[in-house]
C-alpha cells in the first residue's frame, strides 16, 4: 500500500471498488480497465485496495468443541422456546385470529337475527325522556312564576307603604 | 419413491417441512448456516461469546417466525437479515465496536498485507501489527452502521451487492453507494496510519 493517499478520479471512485470487487459486468469492465490504462492515481486506489482489504479480514476460528456445543446448547433454547411457546399461545387461544373471526361473526349474526325478528316485539320504553323532563321542569316553571308573583306584591305593598304614594297612610293620619 | 434423508434436501423443501413443525428439518437448516451465521455475528462483535449468542438468537427467531416466511427471499437472506439487524441492535446498546479482540488476537492472525509482513517475527513487526489491528477495528468502528454492514458482507462475507440489497431491504446503487464510501473512508484512515507508521 502507498504511504501517500492519492486521491482517485472522483467520478471513478464507485466503480473502481466495484471493479475490485469484481461486481462489474464486461461492458463496465473493460471500459474501468480502459480507465486504468490511462489514469494512475486510480490505478493507485486499485493497488491499495488489493493491498488493504484482504486484511482486514480476520475471521475466528473456533475448536471442533466449540461447535458441538453450539448445536446442544440451541437445541435446549429450541426445547425451551417452544414449552414456553406453547404456554404462552394455550393462554392466548382466544385472541388467536380465527376464534376471533368466528366470534365476531356469530355477534354480528345474533345481532341481525334480533333486528329482523324482534322488530315489533321491542318497544322502546326508555325514550320518555323529554316528557318526564317536561314533567319535572314544569312545577319548577310554576314556582318561579309564583316567585316572580311574590316579589311583584311586596314591591306593590312597598309602594303603598310609601309617604305620599298610592293608599299609605298620611302624615296627618288620614287615608290619601 | 423413498424419501431422501433431510440432510439431503434443499433449502426450501427443509423450510416447507419445518413449516409444518419439523424440529428436525429445521435443525438441518441450523447444521447447514450455524458457521455462517456465526462468522458473520464475529464480523459485527469481535467477541465469541457475543457473537455464539446473537447467531443462535437469530435462529431462535427464524424458528418462531417461520410459519410467516413466504421463501420470496432464500433462508439464510432471511436469516442474515434476522442477524444483522441483531447485531446492529448490539451494536447500538454496546455504543461502538470493541477494538480489544483486534488486538489480542493479532499475533496469531495476518496483519496488512504489504504494510507489514504476514508473521511478523520481530518485536518492532509485531509492534505494527498491533498498531493495524487496532488501526483497522478503529476504522471499522468509525463507518456508519449502514456502511459497516455493506462493507462486512461484501468485504467479509462475499455477498453480492444484490444479496446484501435484499439483506439491508434497500437498492443495490444505495448498497453501492456505502460500499464505496466504506472503502474509502478506511482507505484514507488506513494510510495515514501507515503514512505515520512505516517508515
Amino acid at each position: 500500500m502507498t504511504k501517500r493517499l492519492q486521491e482517485a478520479c472522483k467520478e471513478w471512485g464507485e466503480d473502481l471498488v466495484l471493479y475490485y470487487y469484481g461486481e462489474c459486468r464486461d461492458a463496465e469492465r473493460s471500459r474501468v480497465e480502459r480507465h486504468l490504462e490511462a489514469c494512475a492515481s486510480c490505478r493507485q486506489l486499485v493497488e491499495d485496495l488489493r493491498a488493504l482489504l484482504p486484511g482486514t479480514v480476520r475471521p475466528d476460528d473456533p475448536p471442533q468443541r466449540f461447535w458441538q456445543d453450539y448445536s446442544r446448547e440451541l437445541r435446549r433454547k429450541l426445547d425451551a422456546q417452544e414449552e414456553k411457546g406453547l404456554g404462552w399461545k394455550d393462554s392466548l387461544f382466544w385472541l388467536r385470529p380465527w376464534p376471533v373471526v368466528s366470534m365476531a361473526t356469530a355477534a354480528v349474526l345474533i345481532l341481525a337475527l334480533t333486528l329482523t325478528f324482534g322488530r315489533g316485539k321491542w318497544r322502546p320504553q326508555k325514550f320518555l325522556m323529554p316528557d318526564e323532563s317536561v314533567l319535572e321542569i314544569l312545577p319548577m316553571a310554576e314556582n318561579a312564576e309564583f316567585f316572580r308573583a311574590m316579589e311583584l306584591l311586596d314591591s306593590l305593598d312597598l309602594l303603598e307603604a310609601a309617604p305620599g304614594l298610592g293608599n299609605g297612610p298620611t302624615r296627618d293620619g288620614g287615608a290619601a | 419413491m423413498e424419501a431422501r434423508p433431510p440432510a439431503e434436501l434443499g433449502d426450501e423443501e427443509l423450510v416447507a417441512l419445518a413449516q409444518k413443525s419439523s424440529r428436525e428439518a429445521f435443525e438441518v437448516l441450523v447444521e447447514r448456516y450455524k458457521q455462517k451465521a456465526y462468522r458473520v455475528a464475529f464480523d459485527f462483535t469481535r467477541d465469541r461469546e457475543e457473537a455464539k449468542d446473537l447467531s443462535q438468537e437469530a435462529f431462535l427467531r427464524a424458528f418462531s417466525h417461520l410459519k410467516r416466511f413466504d421463501l420470496r427471499a432464500s433462508f439464510y437472506t432471511w436469516l442474515y437479515r434476522i442477524l444483522v439487524n441483531l447485531c446492529l441492535d448490539y451494536g447500538r446498546r454496546r455504543g461502538r465496536i470493541s477494538l480489544e479482540p483486534w488486538d489480542s488476537k493479532v499475533e496469531q492472525d495476518s496483519s496488512l498485507n504489504g504494510a507489514v509482513d504476514r508473521t511478523p517475527s520481530s518485536p518492532d513487526q509485531k509492534a505494527i501489527a498491533s498498531e493495524t489491528a487496532r488501526e483497522i477495528g478503529k476504522a471499522l468502528a468509525a463507518l456508519s452502521p449502514k456502511q459497516r454492514t455493506a462493507f462486512l458482507l461484501k468485504n467479509h462475507e462475499g455477498l453480492s451487492i444484490r444479496e446484501i440489497a435484499e439483506i439491508m431491504r434497500t437498492a443495490e446503487g444505495t448498497v453501492k453507494a456505502h460500499l464505496h464510501r466504506a472503502v474509502t473512508a478506511l482507505r484514507r484512515s488506513l494510510a495515514g496510519f501507515a503514512e505515520r507508521v512505516i517508515p
